[in-house]
């Protein structure tokens, strides 16, 4: 399997929490340039999982590889700086910034890589280019000056995706990106992050907005109780009992909407 | 100038790099030290202890930069693993160890502390030119510090740590750079300040002094190069203007400190700055 | 042999004045997430007021029972005219109003009260000497031991028996959860203020007593320590402070042997803490963060 190079190899990742076995044995492989989704009912440990490709969790064994290296053992920001890039669901820009600012940092992201290195440096025109360049993309055009704090949760999504945008990554990691927002903006959204797909980069999104998901998502992995039990296109998954019984509780036959 | 006026330059000079770097660990890296007083008596010692074994001046303020910087990474270290109260409440730890060490070390004077620290040569002027020079070079410092890309990345370290990891910056290694760089100019005014009374004593570094230059911190505005410089001036020369205060400095300074925090938290720079839509939030 | 029972006599009886104080703090801490670092000039406010009522009506008694009611209503006043105007803010903005407060009670001590301190006119019990065990111990110490060994077991039944007291206890914990609990939260923060403040009144008196005197700077010494305590102790664990207050009590008494010759007594206690926390980060009784 080694000609081909995966954006992500997770191989048999398992960790325990107090007593509980968030994650038991779980191993996929994404392809370059995939939109895979990942769902599963609440507690299913999918954001456990993502944590753990993100660095921000270790797992008590297992591995986490990217592009070929296996990084389980690197922290979040050495992962960031070799083509990872994350959003959270609970959105957390930098406070004591500007709208341009938060983004315009993550573009310096080579800049950032050594502190003694990035006291030399001053100059940000560039950086800043390519932060308008990348908030125009996501549709906060001309909000630069604004401090976050005054941008409504819609917005702030969008921001979110900006910054990860701009640590030019070739992975993308989405934790439930559509949370509180209405169907609109959740469309739109989504629609964003289909396009930014198209552009190159490889995404796996974490939600539970399935309408949204089945629609972009060319490939869709369930997680249940710390295992993955289906992993297929979207109307196979749909269409599998046990996925059903995951999310409703055995013996109810209702599809999701 | 009278010697009396050279002092009060000095230590005013002092005081304005003491802030000044603390501002560099609190204000722009939001790491909270109650400990700088430590770091900076830590330089005064060193710098004391070469100078009386013979040593330059260059040297013996070198030892006082070195001395305070190690400490410095040692506490660093400790920022990592600590959240921000705990590492408060270390800091303040640091405080009254260093004290509570030297007090008892004859090699370093005891409770005497120590005196006749050999002259720099320069003069009480030329001491004080000198504090004078290190403090506009601090200034300086700071303020390229801040507009450059790593003082980008400690404004993402104070703001959040967890986001500065998501978009490539090592936490750690911005602490650390943080705390060494803040100590070690401290150290750097104990030095000088060693050479400048030729005599001291450990209770010139104690938890209240750390908890003074805090002050000028937060009342300048934590964060702001020019802020923090104009807090430490003013709390300075304050005393030293208003005689009749000293009898009731640690008062007045401490109703300041209510004060402020609780009409003005942000500071100086925060009542001078134009704030657009700046709300603090939990 | 006997020496090292002494020091252990010894150190349980700061143990107990530390957890007079330190919980307090912690109880603070747990529902407000603030170092209320001023909690030690209500302490020694406590222990101004037990020397100046008892030498102004002849009872220490009375002097410790106006300390008491004194030191609840201060301990009240401060939550409400400093602390609540801040809560809004980050936490570091109460604790450096804190400190403020802290400086400016303890000047205003020297300044109102002199810089030497006060005595009592009468206290005959440091000196009341009693043979317990082979040990010499006097009467102060025994009612530290005594007096807080009661209040706290009063304080762990008032919490795990009255209705009042589970509330509170489980809104320490998890402030979210008061109105659940049928509780007013409002009520559960004066209610906080009061038992910590009272009993921080109680080993201001006890240990006014103990040295017959009090002196201006007595609240730094002591709140340095009570810090230390509360986050060996996990910040917000009332039983992690009882353990970790004895702990400081023994390892205090017993560490002057080893590095009394490198340090200060009073610098042991951060020693103590340092390495502590260098090998559990989260205190000895704390949780760990994800």
């Amino acid at each position: 399997m080694d000609a081909v190079n995966w954006a992500l190899e997770v191989e048999a990742a398992a960790i325990r929490f107090g007593g509980v076995q968030a994650l038991a044995g779980v191993s996929f492989l994404i392809a370059p340039c995939e939109m895979a989704g990942l769902i599963g009912p609440n507690g299913a440990g999918k954001t456990t999982l993502l944590r753990i490709i993100a660095g921000v969790l270790s797992p008590d064994s297992g591995r986490v590889v990217l592009s070929g290296i296996d990084v389980t053992r690197w922290p979040t920001a050495r992962r960031v700086r070799h083509g990872l890039a994350l959003t959270h669901q609970i959105v957390r820009p930098f406070r004591s910034m500007t709208v341009l600012e938060n983004v315009t940092l993550a573009a310096g992201h080579r800049l950032t890589a050594n502190p003694f290195a990035a006291l030399t440096r001053i100059a940000r025109a560039a950086q800043e280019a390519r932060a308008r360049e990348i908030l125009a993309k996501v549709g906060l055009a001309g909000e630069d000056s604004k401090p976050v704090t005054a941008l409504p949760l819609g917005h702030l999504k969008r921001l979110e995706l900006a910054r990860a945008l701009a640590v030019d990554p070739s992975l993308i990691l989405l934790d439930e990106p559509l949370a509180g927002l209405n169907h609109n903006e959740a469309a739109k959204l989504v629609d964003l992050i289909a396009g930014i797909n198209a552009g190159g980069i490889t995404t796996i999104l974490v939600e539970h907005n399935l309408a949204q998901v089945m629609r972009v998502c060319r490939r869709l992995l369930v997680l249940d109780q710390g295992r993955i039990i289906a992993d297929a296109a979207p109307h196979e998954v749909m269409a599998n009992p046990a996925v059903r019984e995951a999310y409703l509780g055995p013996g109810r036959e209702h599809a999701a909407a | 100038m009278s010697a009396y006026a050279y002092s009060v330059l000095a230590i005013t000079g002092i005081n304005v790099m003491l802030a000044v770097s603390l501002n560099m660990i609190t204000g722009f890296c939001g790491q909270f030290s109650l400990g700088h007083a430590a770091f900076y008596g830590a330089g005064a010692y060193a710098a004391a202890f070469f100078a009386a074994a013979g040593s330059s001046v260059p040297v013996s303020l070198l030892a006082g930069v070195m001395v305070a910087g190690a400490l410095g990474v040692i506490v660093g270290f400790a920022s990592l693993r600590l959240r921000h109260d705990f590492l408060a409440v270390t800091t303040i730890g640091i405080s009254f160890l260093f004290v509570g060490f030297v007090r008892k070390q004859p090699w370093l004077g005891a409770e005497m502390g120590i005196s006749r620290i050999p002259s720099s040569g320069l003069g009480t002027q030329g001491n004080a030119l000198l504090i004078l020079a290190c403090a506009l070079a601090t200034i300086a410092f700071s303020i390229y510090v801040n507009r450059s890309w790593m003082g980008f990345g400690f404004r993402a370290v104070g703001d959040d740590e967890d986001t500065a990891r998501s978009i490539g910056i090592s936490v750690s290694n911005y602490k650390l750079v943080a705390f060494t760089l803040g100590t070690a100019i401290a150290g750097l005014a104990g030095g000088l300040y060693a050479y400048f009374t030729q005599f001291i004593v450990p209770d010139s570094f104690g938890f209240l002094v750390s908890v003074m230059l805090m002050a000028m911190v937060v009342i300048g505005g934590t964060g702001s190069t020019l802020g923090v410089v104009a807090a430490a001036i003013i709390l300075t020369l304050l005393p030293e203007i208003f005689r009749f205060i000293n009898e009731y400095r640690l008062l007045i300074f401490g109703g300041l400190l209510i004060l402020v925090m609780r009409f003005a938290p942000e500071g100086l720079a925060g009542l001078g700055r134009v704030a657009v839509g700046r709300a603090w939030t939990r | 042999m006997a020496y090292y029972i002494d020091l252990a006599f010894n150190g349980l009886v700061f143990g107990c004045m530390y957890a007079l104080m330190a919980v307090g703090l912690t109880l603070v801490y747990g529902l407000l997430r603030i170092l209320h670092i001023a909690h030690a000039a209500v302490y020694a406010f406590g222990a101004y007021i037990t020397v100046i009522v008892a030498n102004a009506t002849g009872s220490i008694a009375i002097g410790i029972l106006a300390a008491i009611a004194a030191c609840t209503l201060l301990g009240m006043a401060i939550y409400r005219l400093l602390y609540e105007p801040l809560l809004d803010y980050p936490p570091y903005v109460a604790m450096i109003a804190s400190i403020g407060l802290l400086v400016v009670m303890e000047d205003g001590f020297r300044i109102a009260f002199g810089e030497q301190g006060l005595t009592f006119a009468r206290n005959p019990y440091p000196t009341q000497l009693h043979d317990i065990a082979g040990l010499t111990v006097n009467t102060v110490q025994i009612a530290i031991i005594a007096l807080s060994t009661i209040c706290l077991v009063l304080l762990a039944l008032f919490t795990t028996r009255t209705r009042i007291g589970i509330g509170w206890r489980a809104t320490v914990s998890d402030p979210r959860i008061a109105t659940s609990f049928g509780v007013d939260a409002i009520k559960v923060r004066y209610l906080n203020f009061a038992i910590g403040s009272a009993l921080a009144a109680l080993g201001g008196a006890l240990i006014a007593l103990l040295n017959n005197f009090v002196e201006p700077t007595m609240g730094f010494v002591v709140s340095y320590k009570a810090l230390a305590i509360i986050v060996l102790g996990g910040l917000g664990s009332l039983q992690g402070t009882l353990i970790a207050s004895l702990a400081l009590g023994l390892t205090e008494s017993y560490g002057t042997i080893f590095v009394g010759r490198f340090l200060d007594r009073d610098a042991i206690a951060f020693l103590f803490l340092i390495a502590v926390l260098l090998i559990r980060p989260q205190g000895l009784a704390g949780a760990r963060t994800a």
